[in-house]
């Protein structure tokens, strides 16, 4: 079935539109990367965050970072 | 000279003792390979993610500095033997913004003055409100039963 279980048939809707002129994506902005996280602490896939892939690419380097500077969680 | 961005987690048992201790302790290694340092800040003092050699809160050290690229490598070498140094994180920088730089000439001030850290045991002010929110939650799923018991 893929990204959405069948119970769920209407995905939920891209959580953010980033104009891509704008500055990079950063790993300080904590509550920013946040919002792309799943409960679980993984990074919410293309389909869900509705970035376009080299937003995408930040947004995934920024997380990143900020896990490894114990910024955000690898796992909840 | 390229234009660097150095994130720096210190260990909260330094900063307790003297901030400009701390300070230095990053400051020194990047000036011992050539480096020259443009800002030096304290960004934060929070709860780590996830604990990092038995500490569960550090400080964070923002850093702007301009060094050769050559000389990046034995930094990192260096950052990564300082067992005060519990993180760190070098990248490449396009510009130093205006709000850094004054941020960190604040700093600088003769008034400033960094807050001691909290001590690693105490409950964080975020846990503590977490659970007074959840407690009344708890309360109240307890409370329907009882209601439709009296009720029947």
């Amino acid at each position: 079935m893929g990204e959405f279980s069948k119970s769920s048939r209407t995905p939920p809707p891209p959580i953010a539109t980033r104009n891509c002129d704008d500055p990079k994506i950063d790993y300080k902005e904590i509550t920013y990367l946040q919002k792309f996280l799943t409960p679980q602490a993984q990074i919410l896939s293309r389909k869900r965050s509705g970035f376009c892939t080299q937003c995408q690419r930040q947004l995934k380097e920024s997380i990143k970072r900020s896990r490894h500077m114990a910024l955000l969680p690898f796992v909840n | 000279m390229n234009l660097y961005e150095g994130m720096f987690l210190l260990d909260n048992q330094v900063v307790r003792a003297d901030w400009k201790t701390a300070k230095n302790l990053v400051v020194d290694l990047i000036k011992k390979h050539g480096g020259e340092v443009v800002t030096v800040r304290r960004w934060d003092e929070r709860k780590l993610a996830y604990p990092i050699r038995g500490r569960r809160r550090g400080t964070y050290l923002l850093t702007f500095f301009k060094a050769a690229p050559d000389a990046i490598a034995p930094t990192r070498h260096d950052f990564e033997l300082e067992e005060r140094v519990l993180r760190y994180l070098i990248l490449r920088a396009e510009a130093v913004t205006d709000a850094e730089i004054e941020l960190s000439k604040a700093e600088l001030a003769d008034g400033f003055t960094v807050p001691p850290p909290p001590q690693d045991d105490e409950v964080p002010a975020s846990e503590e409100v977490v659970v007074q929110v959840e407690e009344p939650v708890a309360e109240a799923i307890e409370e329907v039963p009882a209601e439709a018991n009296t009720e029947v």
